[in-house]
């Protein structure tokens, strides 16, 4: 009798308790995920220039276990009208999050600081692909992280799109800065094959099998 | 029977059965709210406030369902079973009154008319099952009807301790003798009884093996769907507030006790809040046990049913008869009723007279036998 009186009284405790449920799909009630969460890829945003950090160097999609990304380069405007130092941007970006693992190796294989494991990990939509992601969706994911974590860039004074002024660029004598470079005399064919890894503009005179092209400012 | 009579009870039985209706949309809604929170849950939250339009949109979800008729179903019996259950769970409400005179017929063989619809929606269970052409549709009626035709009879003997001390078997009578106490004061086995046995009538837990689902999946309505399904499933919880409002009227004083200020209007309208409050009461604690105790198991509840509430009924009739018989104080009944209850939980707890030895088997570790094999191997 009194192990019946109580499981009577457990459950007349628990029925006071504060649910434990939460209101998911509620924005303002759903559960917060941990600063250091690894969701899907996204794109991040140099907010400096501004333009993705993303050059389209493929690397990120060749190193995917599951070839669930696709991405394609273009030459850079605002490298032409030298707002920025980047010689090639990100075209189109495609990521299937269905087919995502989640593994982080793009992010690790990421030559400028462009891709990032963000905070979205929501798989359920109204459409059949829609869980296969275009490039400004990725990006509003990554400025959606930056905004969350205050991220800030690896390696700054490598990968900034900010086009370094001549006076400036002196400390560094390896480098040159990129507006000085006259236009890419190569054809469109030829950059888009050209080596990834020369993506953004480098100095004519850095060795390009090196693995350290660029020195810090 | 004049005009006026019968516009009376067709008026009279069309708002009972509205006021029937609302009160079972509530209580499927109670009772997935008190579960939810009972688990730290918050149950239905989405259609309305706090999910109280949930009922209209399960029913909503339930009348446009297909209704399938399996093939090899008995027709006519399987289309009638849902009638059979649910029509004697609304024909009790003939009967029962909410407060004086709130009533659709008071009948003066009140309890006698209630014993007797009570152990017909048996036969619907049964009906059910047989139709279904179901095996586990069939366990379930069968069960349904060894645990329904077991518990009936410490189910009426309750009914008939009360009967005996109010000296009537009018209701209202019943509940006027329960003025200046309820009759839970003066036979708290009776009040035992009454809701275990009740509680097993409703087939709800920890008695719900006749559709319990990991058992026989649904017992007799595993074949049954859409608006016939859901005719079983108001009969259940109408039998549910009956045998709440059964609980309140014949044992804890009804509307009556304890007493109510005011005169006229007033006290009618705090009487009747006041039945329906204690029926509430009643209601959450059937919830309680619900959302507390796990099923008997079928010899379980047959050997509790047959071995204790049944002569424990017939213990409380025969200490009530002779009471009442040599004219001893009521307090003596409280007494003899609670030396009773004493009694029944030491029988369920200790378990006199069975004494059984267990087998048991020593179980070695085998680092044990490895340090001294010999001596160990021999000790086993």
């Amino acid at each position: 009798m009194v192990g019946f009186l109580e499981g009577l009284l457990v459950t007349l405790k628990t029925a006071f308790r504060k649910p434990v449920t939460l209101q998911y799909p509620e924005p303002d009630k759903r559960h917060q995920v941990a600063q250091r969460y690894m969701g899907f890829p996204a794109l991040l945003w140099d907010g400096d220039v501004p333009e993705p950090y993303c050059t389209g160097c493929m690397v990120c999609v060749r190193a995917c276990p599951t070839q669930c990304m696709s991405a394609q380069m273009t030459d850079n405007p605002k490298f032409e009208s030298e707002e920025s130092r980047r010689r090639k941007i990100i075209e189109t970006f495609e990521i299937n999050l269905g087919r995502c693992i989640l593994c982080g190796i793009c992010v690790d294989v990421c030559n400028f600081d462009a891709i990032e494991m963000s905070h979205e990990h929501e798989l359920s939509k109204y459409q059949r692909n829609g869980n296969r992601v275009d490039l400004d969706m990725l990006l509003d994911m990554g400025r959606n992280y930056q905004d969350d974590t205050g991220w800030r860039p690896t390696n700054p004074s490598k990968n900034s799109g900010v086009p370094v002024k001549k006076d400036e660029g002196k400390g560094t004598p390896r480098r040159r800065p990129a507006r000085a470079r006259p236009a890419s005399p190569s054809t469109e064919e030829e950059e888009t094959s050209s080596n990834v890894a020369t993506a953004i503009a480098e100095p004519e005179g850095t060795d390009p099998s090196g693995q350290n092209p660029v020195s810090d400012c | 029977m004049t005009l006026l009579q019968v516009v009376y009870y067709t008026l009279g039985a069309a708002a009972l059965f509205g006021f029937l209706s609302l009160v079972v949309l509530v209580l499927t809604w109670a009772e997935r709210k008190a579960l939810a929170r009972i688990q730290m849950r918050m149950g239905p939250m989405r259609v309305g406030l706090h999910g109280t339009l949930q009922p209209i949109a399960d029913g909503i979800k339930l009348f446009t369902k297909e209704d399938i008729l399996p093939s090899w179903a008995d027709r006519r019996v399987y289309w009638l079973a849902p009638v059979a259950v649910f029509v004697p769970a609304l024909l009790l409400w003939v009967t029962l009154p909410m407060a004086r005179d709130l009533v659709l017929r008071n009948l003066e063989l009140g309890l006698f008319y209630i014993t007797a619809i009570s152990v017909l929606s048996v036969m619907g269970l049964v009906m059910a099952g047989w139709g279904s052409a179901n095996k586990y549709a069939m366990i379930g009626g069968l069960r349904a009807a060894g645990q329904l035709v077991s518990y009936e009879i410490p189910f009426i003997m309750a009914i008939v301790a009360v009967a005996m001390l109010a000296q009537s078997l009018d209701i209202t009578k019943v509940v006027d003798a329960q003025a200046n106490f309820g009759y839970a004061l003066i036979q708290p086995v009776g009040l035992f009884l009454f809701l275990t046995a009740g509680l097993a009538e409703l087939g709800r837990t920890p008695f719900d093996i006749h559709h319990a689902e990991s058992e026989v999946v649904g017992g007799p309505f595993v074949e049954y769907s859409g608006a016939h399904w859901a005719a079983f499933f108001l009969a259940e919880y109408l039998n549910t507030f009956t045998v709440a409002a059964l609980t309140v009227l014949l044992f804890l004083g009804g509307w009556r006790w304890p007493a109510m200020p005011f005169d006229g209007l007033a006290h009618s309208t705090l009487s009747l809040a006041w039945f329906l409050v204690k029926t509430a009461l009643v209601i959450w604690l059937i919830f309680w046990i619900r959302g507390t105790f796990p099923r008997l198991r079928i010899d379980q509840l047959m050997s509790f049913g047959w071995k204790l509430l049944v002569p424990l009924s017939f213990l409380n009739i025969i200490a009530t008869a002779v009471v009442l018989f040599y004219g001893w104080p009521l307090w003596g009944l409280t007494i003899i009723s609670l030396l009773l209850l004493g009694g029944t939980v030491y029988v369920i707890f200790k378990n006199p007279g069975t004494d059984m030895r267990r087998e048991t088997v020593s179980v070695i570790s085998a680092r044990d036998l490895r340090r001294n094999p010999t001596v160990d191997a021999a000790d086993a």
